[in-house]
């Protein structure tokens, strides 16, 4: 039951606190790209949700035998590249291997949703959750999740935002930008943000 | 080789290439400016660059790694997959990363560092590196490839600074160590959120100039263009 109420709230931290997108500006070009259509908000979701929770939980082990040399920090961007590269070419060839159909869908934008600033920014801030493996993996699905919300809420704005209601020079990336800051700015005020 | 009495073809040659050479440079610096136009780096400077002192740091680690790891994913083979060269890629970006800290210690100390968090390492999955060196400076002759990347680096220090710039004066009333007086303060511009309305903004009223310089560019050709017509007809 602990360790339940551990994940949780880890993952909770990761949705609502620490939102990747909202409330430390990571992610944001995925974002932008991802937004455009349902499915490839769920698709990078998804993508996220499996490489964070697998790259947290190698991380975990990293940050347990070496996080006390004082190298650590400059280093650990070697390790954690090196992790993901792993977890990914792993997973490409089983996914070649076993679900042809599915490899020919996502080759095309698998690599963006792997090698992004969300992802190594999440492994980054992971020591934040908690010092065990389970805090680690709920932090990494807590990361993912917090990118469907930040996701989905851009998706339902984005034909609006790219309207002809917007002045030309703001369509499309200005604009979206704004929104995505005006709505950081409305979970900064839940978490009781005063100026 | 040049010779100041090769004619005047050669000349043309010449201020065609430079021509060409300032368009290149002027590519990353302006049209395709990563943070203004195509918002490829757009979280690092929104979340760390509230002040000009942080602003000029996360450029300087910024500048090398990206010049380091571009220039060295220059000689990763074409013919490995593109699975395993974006991985080679962002391993690149991770050892470039290690002279970027020593360099942003030495300058400003460990306290810069900590400060900058993870928006320094984030750095080293920059679209920059791991999709235009795939998509443009592979493709470009070794000169060219550098003119570009040097207006890709200026443009977002350019930013990045600028943005430090304001924020440090609409906050703290000063840029760097220079105190300004001014009679208002806008503290949720230090804010991510603040940031970001400000950074987008200013990519729109950035597009605004551009297309007006745009404008003003091609309507002075066709006046000029006009005029050479009647000079023809007229002679």
């Amino acid at each position: 039951m602990e360790y339940i109420g551990k994940f949780i709230t880890a993952a909770l931290l990761g949705i609502f606190l620490q939102n990747c997108v909202f409330e430390r500006a990571l992610g944001l070009n995925i974002l932008l790209y991802a937004s455009r259509r349902r499915s490839n908000v769920i698709g990078f979701t998804l993508g996220l949700c499996y490489i964070m929770m697998t790259s947290s939980a190698l991380s975990w082990c990293l940050d347990n035998y070496f996080g006390d040399s004082s190298y650590y920090p400059m280093f650990a961007p070697v390790l954690y590249v090196s992790v993901i590269g792993i977890i990914y070419t792993v997973s490409l060839i089983a996914v070649w291997r076993y679900f042809p159909k599915l490899f020919r869908q996502i080759k095309k934008f698998v690599h963006l949703t792997v090698f992004n600033c969300a992802v190594i920014g999440a492994l980054f801030l992971n020591t934040q959750a908690g010092e065990d493996i389970i805090s680690y993996i709920g932090y990494g699905l807590g990361t993912a999740l917090g990118f469907f919300i930040a996701g989905s809420l851009l998706y339902v704005a984005h034909e609006r935002l790219n309207s002809e209601l917007v002045p030309s020079v703001f369509r499309g990336m200005p604009i979206m930008v704004v929104y995505i800051g005006v709505l950081s700015m409305v979970l900064h005020g839940f978490t009781g943000y005063v100026v | 080789m040049f010779s100041p009495f090769g004619g005047a073809r050669q000349t043309t040659h010449i201020i065609c290439a430079m021509e060409k050479s300032k368009y290149r440079l002027s590519d990353g610096l302006v049209r395709q400016n990563i943070i203004l136009m195509s918002a490829t780096a757009i979280g690092p400077v929104a979340a760390v660059a509230t002040n000009y002192h942080n602003a000029v740091a996360l450029s300087v680690g910024f500048t090398v790694i990206a010049f380091i790891s571009v220039l060295l994913c220059r000689f990763v083979p074409k013919k490995l997959v593109y699975t395993l060269r974006v991985i080679i890629y962002a391993l690149i970006g991770a050892l470039a990363f290690i002279p970027a800290y020593m360099v942003v210690e030495h300058l400003y100390g460990k306290g810069m560092l900590e400060t900058l968090g993870v928006y320094l390492p984030i750095l080293i999955v920059n679209p920059l590196i791991l999709t235009k060196t795939e998509t443009r400076f592979s493709l470009r002759p070794f000169h060219l490839m550098l003119y570009e990347l040097a207006g890709y680096i200026t443009g977002f220090n350019f930013v990045c600074v600028g943005v430090g710039i304001i924020r440090d004066l609409a906050v703290n009333g000063r840029i760097g160590t220079l105190e300004v007086n001014i009679a208002f303060r806008v503290p949720a511009l230090s804010t991510v959120f603040g940031g970001l309305v400000f950074i987008g903004v200013s990519a729109g009223l950035f597009r605004h100039l551009y297309n007006k310089s745009k404008e003003s560019k091609i309507k002075k050709a066709e006046k000029e263009l006009r005029r050479q017509k009647l000079m023809e007809e007229l002679t």
